[in-house]
């Protein structure tokens, strides 16, 4: 049996507890042990990013705390991975840590043990599992958008893209410009709503020319972006998070 | 620049119709022309480590390899000179121009592309000094008749359309008013011509020094960068400390790299190795650091690495929507966020606060630099300040004082899990009061988010809450049970060179050539005298600018055709024989030499150039030490050409609008 511990990021436990729920379904469903530590909160991405690295110190080393601990179910010498259902904050995680951390030899090395753990949920499916279909089933047609950080942080992209080919009764259609930032880079978005408002206004566009109602996304960030403006532009689209559909049956 | 100026600049732009239409225009092609140029060079993603190592080298040990490079340069008879900062830079350029001071006229500086000249500023303080100077690169020529800074690195005027400039010729060239680019093109070829021909110094930039050779490498499309290096009696060269290569196979690889990644060609019109002066010339480089030595020494040092080909700021959702005034700095885009603070100092650091981090800049970047890492230093304030020292500025430069308290607090919340649990439940009991009826509350425009997107309300039970009841219900399944994927990742090119043969090499280089805009005639080599003259007499030309024992010179005075030897404005064709031609990119290296040849081959419309099948290389790599034994050598790629109006490639613009290849078998 192998166990996971699951990063939910704060956004999914704020916002898309739905999100979590199916993550930990979709695990299950492969025979996969799941361990959530309450006391996780946030991995200081939005204050690493911003350039407040003194803030985003004590946020990583609370992270790392948490997910040094290992599920009472496991022996200490064993490895347990950890899996994120956001390509933004495994990015922060695997590689913003090394960075945050550069010059710190107290916490170099345990962000560099923690790094070597970290998955992304789609990337932890079909790299680590070897999995592709889930056995899931979307009627109708969607789309998908390639989020920044998980596209060209992580480098992940036929990983999503496998998965939702297997699954039945969706069909899935090429979104125009994919490849395109949303414009919520986080505290960005807010710092600079007018630059951020053209590319969301871009990215709805290029949405609508698929003519789907769907959007799968593997990030919440840009969930929550993009879901922003759709409802403020009072456009029917729906955006979810890819282990929505994962989980749907 | 601060931050509230800077967000000024960025509305400006954005509601600066023209502006948005100039940048509309072209944003697609600014991308595509890269990624198409990279699907012919299969092993990219090598050569991009590669380079990127050959980079940090050169910037890990750059004293090491100036004094080569100096020494060498110096030794071929070039005349180089260090300065530390703009204003030494200035002092030695009107100490060299100095000498030249003529009566009675203001001296006339002829200059081609150079962003060090931006960065120094000159042609202002040499404006100031009662120098004429002008810029003749189309772009630059058009931003400097229009008072203006350039506005991208490669292509100064992507900011304007075509009647802009039309308009702009018809004021102060006094033309009839035309969008026709090749006629505004045609314009400004006349104009600039007679400046090559009566300048009193030359100005150029660097792309590449060659610390081996003491060689330089200049990469331009339109001709200006030979005129100015080739006819003004001065030619000084100006070159950032840091862009070096070793050796010539490292330039090779760079020259793989670099039109690619600016301009969507496999090798520009013109690709100049320059190692001495020409006769009766005199040559300087001068090496600028201006920051660069604290740049290295600092966490930005990653930044000198760049190549200075514009792939990032193409790139860049940010540059695309505001162009690059906004930034204010020399330097904009991407690079330019980074760089600008790391050699002028922490007024440039909000520019870093303009990028979402979507890491297209990054993707794009021939030499992998990690700008978004480099974006979040500089954010963090880990830049080198002016004063020498590490600066020791407080991070988050460029944030609204909103944004920073939020992120304070939300720092001290997201280390207290209790009250962090707590804090999610006020924030619902927030949204949910702000708005009871929908999922979705309206934020207003000054919250920021609030501009153009609505907020979904915090959930009431996060998923925190859910964890416990769903351990309860858990249903499961075995991996073994589930059909296993075998995906595997598809390179994004499928690398089809095998061994070429001799024979594929010339079809090859006839292909090459041919879509570059060139033209092949194929003879025999004892019938090349013979063919070039037909092809003249169904011309009805009867006087050439012809290289020594290259035709059969009783022949052409028997079919009545004059030859000169030496720059004659008068003559339309140019005829010389070529070192060699490369297969892969349909390129032909042409030397100095006797009889004017270099100008035969620059100066006239129409340029015939003799090669034998037997000297066409596979590539730049393979024919680089050719020019080891020249003083100055040129590789022409196609015809002289433009895409700085508008992004329209245009042909013909200070060399020749033809090119013919007489190929003897």
């Amino acid at each position: 049996m192998t166990t996971v511990q699951l990063f939910a990021t704060c956004l999914v436990d704020s916002f898309y507890p739905q999100t979590g729920e199916a993550v930990v379904s979709i695990l299950r469903r492969l025979g996969v042990d799941v361990e959530f530590a309450r006391d996780q909160t946030c991995c200081g991405q939005p204050n690493f990013n911003a350039g407040l690295r003194a803030s985003a110190h004590p946020m990583a080393e609370h992270t790392i705390r948490v997910l040094e601990r290992l599920p009472k179910s496991l022996k200490t010498s064993e490895v347990c991975d950890i899996v994120i259902p956001s390509g933004s904050c495994a990015h922060m995680i695997k590689h913003g840590y090394i960075e945050l951390f550069a010059d710190d030899p107290a916490w170099l090395p345990r962000a560099q043990a923690l790094a070597s753990r970290v998955y992304e949920l789609t990337e932890f499916l079909v790299d680590k599992l070897g999995v592709t279909d889930l056995g899931a089933r979307w009627d109708g047609t969607v789309t998908y958008h390639p989020s920044c950080h998980t596209l060209r942080g992580m480098g992940i992209d036929r990983q999503p893209r496998a998965l939702l080919a297997n699954v039945r009764g969706a069909t899935v259609v090429d979104l125009p410009h994919a490849e395109e930032c949303c414009g919520f880079g986080g505290i960005f978005s807010v710092e600079h709503p007018e630059l951020s408002a053209e590319w969301l206004n871009r990215k709805i566009s290029n949405l609508e020319a698929t003519q789907s109602p769907t959007l799968v996304v593997a990030d919440s960030g840009c969930r929550l972006h993009i879901a922003g403006g759709l409802h403020r532009q009072k456009k029917p689209q729906k955006v979810v998070h890819i282990a929505e559909v994962l989980a749907n049956q | 620049m601060n931050s509230h100026q800077f967000r000024a600049r960025i509305r400006k732009s954005l509601s600066n119709e023209a502006l948005q239409a100039a940048l509309d225009a072209n944003a697609e092609r600014r991308v595509t022309g890269r990624i198409t140029a990279f699907a012919s060079l299969p092993d990219w993603r090598e050569r991009r480590q590669q380079a990127r190592a050959v980079r940090a080298e050169v910037i890990e040990r750059l004293e090491e390899y100036l004094e080569r490079f100096i020494k060498n340069a110096a030794q071929n008879g070039m005349i180089v000179h260090r300065a530390a900062n703009a204003d030494e830079a200035i002092k030695i350029f009107l100490e060299i121009t100095g000498v030249q001071r003529r009566f009675g006229a203001p001296l006339l500086i002829a200059k081609s592309k150079s962003m060090v000249s931006e960065e120094i500023n000159l042609n202002h303080v040499l404006e100031a000094q009662g120098m004429r100077v002008v810029e003749t690169d189309l772009g630059e020529y058009i931003v400097q008749l229009r008072g203006e800074r350039p506005s991208h690195i490669i292509t100064p005027a992507v900011h304007l359309r075509r009647h802009e400039v039309g308009q702009l010729f018809h004021e102060k060239l006094g033309v009839p008013y035309t969008d026709d680019i090749p006629t505004m093109t045609h314009t400004a070829r006349k104009v600039l011509r007679e400046v090559f021909l009566t300048a009193d110094v030359g100005v150029s930039g660097v792309n590449f020094g060659i610390a081996e050779t003491g060689g330089i490498c200049i990469v331009t499309n339109e001709g200006n960068g030979r005129m100015v290096t080739t006819l003004p009696p001065v030619h000084i060269a100006l070159m950032g400390m840091e862009r070096l290569v070793r050796t010539l196979d490292e330039l090779a690889l760079m020259l793989s790299l670099l039109p690619r990644s600016a301009t969507g060609q496999k090798l520009s019109a013109y690709t100049q190795i320059i190692q001495q002066p020409l006769p009766g010339q005199q040559r300087h480089i001068l090496l600028l650091d201006n920051g660069r030595s604290r740049l290295r020494n600092s966490l930005l040092r990653e930044s000198l690495y760049c190549i200075r080909c514009g792939a990032c700021l193409n790139a860049c959702p940010v540059f695309r929507e505001i162009g690059g005034h906004a930034y204010e700095s020399v330097y904009p885009g991407p690079i330019g966020s980074v760089i600008s603070a790391g050699l002028f100092g922490s007024e440039f650091a909000p520019l870093a606060q303009a990028s979402s981090l979507c890491g297209a800049c990054k993707e794009a970047c021939p030499v992998d630099i990690d700008l978004p890492k480099l974006l979040t230093r500089v954010r963090a304030g880990k830049i080198p300040a002016n004063n020498d020292r590490l600066s020791a500025s407080r991070g988050g430069a460029g944030l609204t004082p909103l944004s920073k308290f939020f992120l304070e607090i939300y720092s001290r919340l997201a280390t207290h899990p209790r009250l962090f649990a707590l804090s999610q439940k006020f924030a619902w009991l927030g949204t949910f009061l702000l708005s009871p009826f929908r999922a979705q509350v309206r934020l207003p425009a000054f919250t920021g988010w609030g501009y153009s997107k609505d907020l979904p309300r915090f959930a009431r039970r996060t998923f925190r809450d859910y964890w416990e009841g769903s351990r309860l219900n858990a249903g499961k399944v075995r991996v073994a049970d589930l059909q296993v994927g075998n995906e595997k990742h598809q390179p994004l090119f499928v690398n089809k060179s095998t061994r070429r043969t001799f024979d594929d090499g010339v079809e090859q280089f006839i292909e090459e050539w041919t879509r570059v805009g060139g033209r092949v005639i194929r003879t025999s080599k004892d019938k090349v005298t013979d063919k070039v003259v037909e092809f003249l007499q169904t011309k009805g030309i009867r006087h050439i600018h012809l290289e020594p024992n290259v035709l059969d010179e009783d022949v052409l005075q028997k079919a009545g055709i004059a030859i000169s030897r030496e720059r004659d404005s008068e003559i339309r064709v140019g005829v010389t024989r070529a070192l060699c031609g490369l297969a892969d990119t349909g390129s032909v290296l042409e030397a100095d030499g006797e009889g004017g040849k270099l100008l035969a081959s620059l100066l006239p419309e129409l340029h015939l150039t003799i090669l034998n099948v037997s000297e066409i290389y596979p590539s730049l790599q393979d024919a680089l030490p050719l020019t080891r034994s020249t003083k100055s050598a040129v590789f022409i790629t196609g015809p002289s050409r433009t895409g700085d109006i508008e992004m329209s490639h245009t042909i013909g613009v200070h060399g020749p609008g033809e090119v013919i290849v007489f190929l003897a078998v």
